[in-house]
C-alpha cells in the first residue's frame, strides 16, 4: 500500500518516529520547567509562566533526563511492536514481520520516500534496542565535575549536561530510522546526517580529557569527509540517471549493457562513505581513537548503532541498486570487495592482537566483525552470478539474513563489553589492561558476563556471535561450492580448486577466528588470573548492573534459542529481493 | 590437617561405589521405556554446577571456606546421581538389549526434539554400543575426580567446573546431531580452560590459551566439513526448516549407507576425500596425533590433577569417538583411500610418543607423552580396517580412559605430597609412602600393557589385526610396547624402590616428613585400579557390545570399499 506521507494514514505509520519527536520535545520542556512568573501587563498580577527561572529539586535531577529518553525509547518499541503485523504475517511470536507499506510525496506524480516493510522495522527495532540500553546505562554518568558535590548548583550543571547528552540519543535515534525506511538516496542521506552529527558530538562528550576532544575533532573531520564523498558519488549518480530513488537506479543499471564509468565511479564514491560508517579498512582509522576517547556508551553506541547505519547503506546500494537481476553476469564490485573485506578482518584482528586499551581492542574487533559481514555480501554476489535456488530459501537471503541476526546480536555482546568497561570507568580511566586485572575476585558475575561477551565476539558455541558467524558461513559456504561439490569424481585437490573463489573467504573468516580467539581469551586470562590492585567491589551502579546482565542474558539466550530471531531476520532479508 | 577433616562420609561414599557397581549386575529396573534418561544426564550437571557456581560466587570472600563442603558434597552428589542414572542405562544395555540392535547406527534412549528449527538443528541423542562405555566412562571418572582431588584449593569452584565439565562431556557423547555435538564439542574447552588457569602449575597461563586456541582452531575445520556436509543434502527431502535441511548424523549415515549398497560413492569420491580431511583435522588434533600433540604435554604438565584426570580420561576420547561416528561411518571410499596415511601416522605417534618418554624427566610430562603413544594404538586400530582391530581400538578408548586418570591421579598424589615431579629426585618411595608406591606401580603395569589389566587387551586386539593387514609392519608397535616397558620400569627403579645414595627425600620437600597418601585419594585410585583389573579379567563386559559394533560398521558401510580395492 502507498500513502501519502503527511496524511493521516500515512503518519499512523510512524508513530515510533512521532514518539520520538514527543520525547526531544518533553526532554525540552520538562527540564526546563521553573519557577518563573510573568506579571500581566498593568497590573500586579504574577503568573506563573512555567518555563525559565529556578528550576524545581526534582526537575534539576540529574538522572531525570536519562529517564525521559528510558522512557520515549520503550514507548517507541511499544509503538513499533503495535504498528507491526498485517494480512501477510499476524504471529509475532513466530517471526518478526509486517506488511509492506510506501510513503510517497504529496503531489500528483509522487516519488517513494520511506518504505515500511519487515527489513526496515527490524532495523528500527536494532536501533531502538541499541539507544536504549545506551541510554539506560548512561543515566548516572558524565558527571561535570569529577568529584561531585551533591550542592545544587552541581546537579543543576549535571542535569543540563545530560539533558545534551540525552537529546543527541534522541536526534540520532531519528535519524537511524529514516535510514532504516529510506527508499531514496537524498533521504538515506538526509537520515544519515542527522544520525551522524549528534554522534560526532556525542563522541567529544568528554570535552574535559585530551583523548576526548581529540576523538571528537577527528571524528568529525573524517567523517564530514567521507559523507562529503558520499554526496559526490550520489549526484554522479543523479547525473547519471537523472533521479535519487533506488528503484530508477535499479531499474539504470539492469539496462546497462557494459559497465559505465559514471555509475561505477559514483557507486565507488558512495561506498567510502559507507565504509567509514561500518570502518572498513582503509578508513577504520579513525575508529581505534574515537572508540578510546569516547565514553563507553557512546563507544558502544558507535560499534553498534553507527555501524548497523553503514551496512544498511550497504545492502540497499549494493544488494538493490548494482546486482544484476537475472543476468548471469558477475557483480563488478565483486573481486575489490572480496579483497578489501580479507584485508579488513586480518588487519582488524592483528591490530587487535596488539592493543593494550581494551576499548581500543574492542574497536579493532569491531573493524574485523565488519570484515566479516563485507565477505558475507560478497558471497551474495557469488550467488547471483551462479543463480541457483533451492526449495524456496536462496543463499542470498540466508546471507543477508545472517548480516541482519549478527547486527541484531552485537547488540547483546558488544554493548554488554562496552557496559563493563563503563563500570569501570565509574571507578577509573580505563586506559590499558590494566583495569581489567582481577575483576573476577572483585566482581564475579560480571567478570563472567564480560567473558561471555568475548566468547560470543570470539564465536564459541552455544553463544550468540557463533549463530551469527555459523549462518554467515554457512550462506558462503552455499553459495560458493555448491555446483563443484555435488558432483565431483574428481581427487581432493582438483576438488578444492574446482570452488568458486569465495569458498576461501569462508575460511579466511575461520582463520581469523582462531587469531582472534587469543586476545579474547586475553581478557578472560586478565580477569581470571591476575591479581588486582584492590578486592573492593565495583562501586554499586545498579542499573548498569542490570543492563549488563540483560545482555549477557541475550547473548546466551540468542544463541542457545535463535529460531525467533533468525526467521525475523530471513524475513526481513527476504523483502530485498 | 586435611586427614583429620575426613569424616564418615568417605566411607560412606565408597560404599556407595560398590552399590552401584551391584546395581549395575542386579539391577531389576529398565529405564528402556524412558527414553529421556539422557537429558538429566546433560542438564542436570550443567544446570546443577552453574548453580552451584552461581551460589557460592554470591557468598562473600571470607565466608566462602564455609560452604565449601557444602559445594563439595553437592557436587559429589550430582555427579553421583548421573553416575547411577548411567549404570542402569548400562546394565538394561546389558542385560536386556541383544548387540545388534545397537551397532551401527542403530540406537536406544534415542530423542529428537527441534531446537533451531529454520535451520533444521535438532535436540537429537541417542546411545549405541559406541557411546555406551564413553558416557558411562565420564559419568564414573567426574565422581572419581571428585574424589581423588577431594582437597583442591578453592573448591567452591573447582568440584562445580569438574561436574560441568562432565556434562558437557555426556553431551558430547550422546550428540547424534552435528550442530549439537559441535556446540557441545566446544563447550567442554571452557571449563577445562578455567580448571588449567586457575589450579595449575607455573605456567598455566600459557598452557590454558594454548589448549584452547589449539583445539578450538581444529575444530573450526570440523566446523567447516559439517556446513559443507549440511549443505550437500537434498534440500528438496521433506522437512520442515527453511533451509529443507538437517544436522542429523543418523539420517546421513543412513543416505551413506544406502549409496553403498547403491555401490555409489556417496557425494563423490573428491567431496568425501575433502570432507574427511576437514573432520580428521579436528580430531586428530584432539586425539592427539603427532605432529599435532603439542599442545598435549604443556596442558597436562601445567593442568591441576583433576583437570589431567578427565582431559586423559575423556577429553581425549573425543577425537578417537568423533572419528568413529562421522568420518568412518560417512567417508568408507576416503577411508580407504587413507588408509596408509592414517596407519602410517598411527606409527609415527606411536613410536615417537614412547621414544620421547625415555629421555622425560618430569613425571607428567612421560605420562602425557606415554597418552600421546596410546592414541596412536587407536588410531592403528583404525588403519587396520579389521573388526577387531575397531573393537581393539574403541577398547583401548575406554581402557586407556580408566588408566591414565589413575597415572594422571598418582602423579599428582606425588606432586601433591613431595612438592616435584622429577622423577630422578628421590629413590625409596616403597619406604615412605608404600600406599603411593603401590598405586603407582599398579597404574604403570597398567599402562605399559600388564596381561590381566585392561590395557593388554586392547593392545592385543590391535596388534592382531594389525597383523592381519600389514604382516610384519607389526614390528614396529612391538618394539614400541618394548620401548613402553622400558621407560617405566626405569622410572620404578629410579623413584620406587630402594638402591644407591638417593634413598632420602627430595630437596623439595625440605623439612618436612613424607607422607602418604590421603583416604580420598587412597579411595580414587583403588577404585579406578579395581576397574582395570575387572576390565583386563572380564573384557567382555564391553569388548562384546564393542565388537559387534565394530564388524556391524566394517559390514554395512567399508566392505565394498574395502573388497573393491582387492579386487
Amino acid at each position: 500500500m502507498a500513502y501519502d506521507v503527511v496524511s493521516v494514514d500515512g503518519l499512523r505509520f510512524l508513530l515510533p518516529e512521532l514518539v520520538l519527536v514527543s520525547g526531544i520535545l518533553a526532554l525540552f520542556i520538562i527540564t526546563n520547567i521553573g519557577d518563573a512568573k510573568i506579571r500581566l501587563p498593568l497590573t500586579r498580577l504574577r503568573i506563573p509562566a512555567l518555563l525559565g527561572g529556578n528550576r524545581f529539586k526534582w526537575n534539576s535531577d540529574p538522572r531525570l533526563p536519562g529517564v525521559i529518553s528510558v522512557f520515549t525509547f520503550i514507548f517507541a518499541i511499544v509503538m513499533l511492536i503495535q504498528t507491526l503485523g498485517g494480512d501477510t504475517c499476524n504471529n509475532l511470536v513466530e517471526k518478526f514481520c509486517t506488511d509492506t507499506t510506501i510513503l510517497t510525496t504529496t503531489g500528483n506524480s509522487p516519488v517513494d520516500l520511506l518504505k515500511l516493510d519487515s527489513f526496515s522495522r527490524l532495523f528500527e527495532l536494532m536501533f531502538f534496542l541499541a539507544l536504549l540500553l545506551v541510554s539506560a546505562a548512561s543515566i548516572n554518568r558524565l558527571q561535570a565535575d569529577s568529584n561531585p558535590s551533591n550542592d545544587d548548583l552541581d546537579q543543576l550543571l549535571d542535569n543540563r549536561r545530560q539533558v545534551d547528552f540525552h537529546l543527541l540519543l534522541l536526534i540520532s535515534g531519528l535519524g537511524m530510522t529514516i535510514v532504516a525506511m529510506s527508499m531514496n538516496l537524498f533521504v538515506l542521506f538526509v537520515g544519515l546526517e542527522l544520525a551522524s552529527l549528534p554522534i560526532y558530538v556525542m563522541v567529544a562528550f568528554h570535552k574535559e580529557s585530551k583523548a576526548g576532544s581529540e576523538a571528537g575533532v577527528k571524528y568529525f573531520i573524517t567523517g564530514a569527509i567521507s559523507s562529503a564523498i558520499g554526496l559526490y558519488g550520489m549526484s554522479l549518480l543523479y547525473l547519471w540517471s537523472g533521479s535519487l530513488q533506488l528503484s530508477v537506479l535499479e531499474a539504470s543499471w539492469a539496462a546497462m549493457s557494459t559497465p559505465e564509468t559514471l555509475p561505477l565511479f559514483g557507486i565507488s564514491l558512495l561506498l567510502v562513505g559507507f565504509g567509514f560508517k561500518i570502518s572498513a579498512v582503509p578508513f577504520h582509522f579513525v575508529a581505534p581513537d574515537a572508540y578510546a576517547g569516547a565514553s563507553s556508551p557512546v563507544a558502544a553506541l558507535l560499534a553498534t548503532a553507527s555501524k548497523t547505519l553503514g551496512f544498511i547503506g550497504l545492502i540497499r546500494i549494493l544488494m538493490i541498486v548494482t546486482l544484476p537481476a537475472e543476468s548471469g553476469e558477475t557483480a563488478v564490485w565483486m573481486l575489490a570487495f572480496g579483497i578489501l573485506s580479507i584485508i579488513t578482518m586480518t588487519w582488524g584482528n592483528l591490530a587487535a592482537l596488539g592493543s593494550e586499551n581494551p576499548k581500543r581492542m574492542l574497536a579493532y574487533s569491531s573493524v574485523a566483525h565488519a570484515g566479516y559481514m563485507m565477505a558475507a555480501l560478497v558471497a551474495v554476489a557469488a550467488w547471483k552470478s551462479g543463480n541457483f535456488e533451492d526449495n524456496g530459501i536462496m543463499a542470498a537471503e540466508l546471507i543477508i539474513g545472517a548480516v541482519i541476526f549478527h547486527l541484531f546480536v552485537l547488540i547483546s555482546f558488544k554493548i554488554g563489553a562496552f557496559m563493563v568497561l563503563s563500570h569501570l570507568e565509574t571507578e577509573n580511566e580505563v586506559t590499558d589492561m590494566s583495569s581489567l586485572h582481577g575483576l573476577a575476585k572483585r566482581e564475579p558475575i560480571i567478570a563472567t558476563s564480560m567473558f561471555v561477551f568475548m566468547l560470543a565476539l570470539a564465536g564459541v558455541p552455544p553463544l550468540a556471535g557463533f549463530m551469527s558467524k555459523f549462518l554467515m558461513v554457512t550462506g558462503i559456504v552455499q553459495a560458493a561450492s555448491a555446483d563443484v561439490l555435488t558432483n565431483s569424481n574428481v581427487d581432493l585437490i582438483p576438488t578444492i580448486i574446482g570452488m568458486h573463489w569465495t569458498f576461501f573467504l569462508a575460511i579466511a573468516i575461520f582463520i581469523n577466528s582462531a587469531i582472534s580467539l587469543y586476545y579474547y581469551l586475553r581478557i578472560g586470562v586478565l580477569m581470571f588470573f591476575e591479581e588486582a590492585k584492590t578486592r573492593l567491589p565495583l562501586p554499586k551502579v545498579s542499573v548498569l548492573r542490570f543492563v549488563i546482565l540483560l545482555c549477557a542474558l541475550g547473548t546466551i539466550f540468542f544463541g542457545v534459542n535463535s529460531d525467533w530471531l533468525v526467521e525475523s531476520a530471513i524475513e526481513a532479508s527476504s523483502t530485498l529481493f | 590437617m586435611a586427614e583429620n577433616k575426613l569424616n564418615d562420609g568417605m566411607y560412606v561414599i565408597g560404599g556407595l561405589f560398590i552399590a552401584i557397581a551391584g546395581l549395575m549386575f542386579l539391577s531389576p529396573i529398565s529405564l528402556m521405556e524412558n527414553d529421556w534418561v539422557t537429558l538429566p544426564l546433560i542438564g542436570l550437571p550443567i544446570l546443577g554446577s552453574l548453580l552451584l557456581m552461581g551460589f557460592s560466587s554470591a557468598v562473600p570472600a571470607w565466608k566462602k571456606e564455609s560452604i565449601s563442603e557444602i559445594i563439595k558434597y553437592a557436587s559429589l552428589g550430582i555427579s553421583l546421581i548421573v553416575l547411577i542414572i548411567t549404570s542402569l542405562m548400562m546394565t538394561d544395555i546389558l542385560m536386556n538389549v541383544h548387540w545388534a540392535t545397537i551397532s551401527f547406527n542403530q540406537y536406544v534412549y534415542e530423542v529428537e526434539y527441534n531446537w533451531i528449527e529454520s535451520i533444521g538443528a535438532e535436540w537429537h541423542v541417542g546411545i549405541d554400543g559406541l557411546s555406551m562405555p564413553m558416557v558411562w566412562l565420564t559419568a564414573l571418572l567426574v565422581p572419581i575426580t571428585i574424589i581423588t582431588t577431594w582437597n583442591e584449593k578453592k573448591p567452591w569452584y573447582y568440584h562445580p567446573l569438574l561436574v560441568l565439565m562432565g556434562g558437557c562431556l555426556i553431551g558430547v557423547f550422546v550428540a547424534l546431531d552435528f550442530f549439537m555435538f559441535y556446540v557441545f564439542w566446544e563447550l567442554t574447552l571452557v571449563p577445562m580452560f578455567f580448571l588449567i588457569l586457575n589450579w595449575g602449575g607455573k605456567e598455566r597461563k600459557y598452557a590454558a590459551q594454548k589448549f584452547f586456541i589449539y583445539t578450538f582452531s581444529a575444530s573450526i575445520l570440523m566446523l567447516l566439513g559439517i556446513i559443507t556436509l549440511y549443505l550437500l543434502q537434498d534440500p528438496s527431502a521433506a522437512n520442515s526448516s527453511f533451509t529443507g535441511r538437517t544436522f542429523d548424523m543418523h539420517e546421513m549415515i543412513k543416505t551413506a549407507q544406502e549409496e553403498v549398497i547403491r555401490g555409489n560413492i556417496w557425494l563423490g569420491a573428491g567431496t568425501q576425500k575433502l570432507l574427511f580431511v576437514l573432520f580428521m583435522v579436528g580430531f586428530l588434533v584432539k586425539l592427539p596425533v603427532v605432529p599435532f600433540h603439542t599442545w598435549l604435554p604443556d596442558a597436562h604438565v601445567q593442568a591441576p590433577t583433576g583437570g589431567s584426570m578427565l582431559l586423559a580420561g575423556v577429553m581425549l576420547k573425543m577425537g578417537g569417538y568423533g572419528m568413529f561416528r562421522i568420518p568412518i561411518s560417512m567417508f568408507p571410499h576416503a577411508v580407504v583411500e587413507f588408509q596408509m596415511i592414517l596407519m602410517i601416522i598411527g606409527m609415527i605417534s606411536l613410536f615417537y610418543g614412547a621414544w620421547v618418554c625415555l629421555g622425560q624427566t618430569n613425571l607428567k610430562r612421560m605420562v602425557a607423552y606415554s597418552s600421546v603413544s596410546h592414541m596412536g594404538i587407536i588410531l592403528l586400530g583404525i588403519a587396520s580396517l579389521q573388526p577387531l582391530g575397531f573393537a581393539g581400538a574403541i577398547f583401548m578408548m575406554f581402557a586407556h580412559g580408566i588408566i591414565s586418570p589413575m597415572l594422571f591421579g598418582v602423579a599428582g598424589a606425588f606432586k601433591h605430597h613431595y612438592h616435584t615431579l622429577e622423577i630422578g629426585s628421590m629413590r625409596g618411595m616403597a619406604k615412605h609412602s608404600p600406599w603411593l608406591a603401590g598405586n603407582m606401580m599398579f597404574s604403570w603395569m597398567a599402562s605399559l600393557g600388564l596381561p590381566l589389566l585392561a590395557g593388554f587387551v586392547a593392545e592385543v586386539a590391535v596388534l592382531v589385526a594389525l597383523w592381519f593387514e600389514f604382516g610384519w609392519w607389526v614390528i614396529i608397535p612391538g618394539i614400541t610396547l618394548a620401548i613402553t616397558a622400558a621407560y617405566y620400569l626405569w622410572s620404578m627403579q629410579r623413584t620406587i624402590f630402594e638402591g644407591g645414595e638417593q634413598t632420602q627425600p627430595p630437596e623439595s620437600l625440605g623439612d618436612e616428613e613424607p607422607k602418604d597418601i590421603y583416604l580420598t585419594e587412597k579411595i580414587g585410585l583403588m577404585s579406578l585400579a579395581i576397574l582395570i583389573v575387572i576390565f583386563g579379567i572380564f573384557p567382555f563386559i564391553f569388548f562384546e557390545m564393542m565388537s559387534g559394533y565394530s564388524s556391524e560398521l566394517i559390514e554395512s558401510i567399508l566392505w565394498d570399499e574395502i573388497r573393491g580395492r582387492w579386487g
